[in-house]
């Protein structure tokens, strides 16, 4: 299983490298990943081997359509059409890290609920690297359940500044 | 002399009026001293054996008397002996009946006190349970409610300016570490 999904990330990130799309189809696919994993529905819907697989490709383009470049959309309708709807969250994971490693970097999963500028991105970017000695790849993932503030991971390092996290706290204190 | 004279005289006449005649004494006198005689040979030893044996008879009476007595005042003792232990076991037993109360009147006392003492501490520990109970409840209750308000309030109340400014300060915090 896991070299299967190694194979299909290796995959998606040669096309995506060919493509010269890299950096917005990793951000792209991020962004999907986070997404399917929040969404039973969608997941269920391009994980159901009764549906078929031109219906799941359809799904898929009315999902992304214009919102997407065309290398992600494709990337994912193939991944879709081959059956591995449901290890498309790993696969993308594996493309991420895949790519972050290629230029050196760590991935820097960042929840927020709202989401980041570039400038902040790259401000925090600066800043994890600060604080985790590593130079990071920012993923930002908009999450309401964060309610304000940001919750940032790199690697087993999990800096929490949300307001979702101070009211746990305040919670398990009452 | 005397019995010259008495032969002289008529036997059947009598000197004096008061006096009998002579023979008449002297057999009268010959056989009152046979009489008397006989009397004491024959009747005396029976009579004085008859006296001994009544007195031995009376002496055995006597004798069974004062064992009878003896015996009565011997019983008697006895009786009032037993009355004297009757009275004193019947003391006994109530000073042991008294002592068996006290002992379980104090035993009861004890025992309450301590049943009292065990109940007033259950008592006091379900209470302390009861409240922190509650106390924990009442604090999970407030948690739960508040959280579902915070969760169903906050996110309306912050802004985008306030969102901004908790990410600039988180990268600020973040920046500022190691």
């Amino acid at each position: 299983m896991s070299e299967r999904i190694d194979g299909y990330a290796r995959a998606l990130f040669e096309i995506a490298r060919a493509e010269g799309t890299i950096d917005e189809v990793e951000d792209e696919l991020f962004r999907l990943a986070r997404t399917l994993e929040s969404n039973d529905a969608l997941r269920n819907a391009l994980t159901d081997e009764r549906i078929p697989v031109s219906r799941r490709e359809g799904i898929v383009e009315d999902l992304l359509g214009n919102k997407v470049t065309n290398t992600t959309v494709q990337l994912v309708s193939m991944v879709v059409a081959g059956g591995r709807g449901r290890d498309l969250p790993a696969i993308i994971d594996k493309l991420v890290q895949r790519a972050s490693s290629a230029k050196q970097l760590e991935v820097a999963e960042v929840r927020s609920a709202v989401g980041l500028s570039a400038d902040q991105q790259t401000r925090l970017a600066a800043a994890l690297a600060n604080a985790t000695g590593k130079q990071v790849n920012v993923k930002v993932i908009v999450d309401p359940s964060v309610i304000g503030g940001i919750v940032a991971t790199v690697g087993d390092t999990v800096i929490d500044g949300s307001i979702r996290s101070r009211l746990d706290n305040v919670k398990s204190r009452l | 002399m005397i019995n010259v004279s008495l032969l002289a005289v008529d036997p059947a006449e009598s000197p004096h009026w008061l006096f009998p005649e002579l023979p008449e004494i002297i057999y009268g006198g010959i056989s009152s001293v046979l009489i008397f005689t006989a009397l004491w040979k024959f009747a005396l030893p029976q009579f004085k054996k008859a006296l001994v044996a009544r007195t031995e008879r009376i002496q055995k009476e006597l004798d069974a008397s004062a064992e009878d007595l003896a015996s009565a005042q011997t019983d008697a003792a006895g009786i009032r002996q037993a009355l004297g232990d009757i009275e004193s076991e019947r003391s006994r037993m109530l000073n042991e009946a008294k002592a068996q109360a006290e002992a379980m009147l104090a035993d009861g006392r004890t025992r309450l006190t301590s049943e009292i003492a065990d109940m007033e501490a259950r008592a006091t520990a379900d209470l302390a349970t009861v409240a922190a109970r509650s106390g924990d409840e009442l604090r999970a209750e407030i948690g739960r409610v508040s959280a579902v308000a915070i969760d169903a309030v906050l996110p309306s109340v912050l802004d985008d300016a306030t969102h901004q400014s908790l990410i600039e300060n988180f990268i600020s915090k973040v920046g500022a570490s190691r």
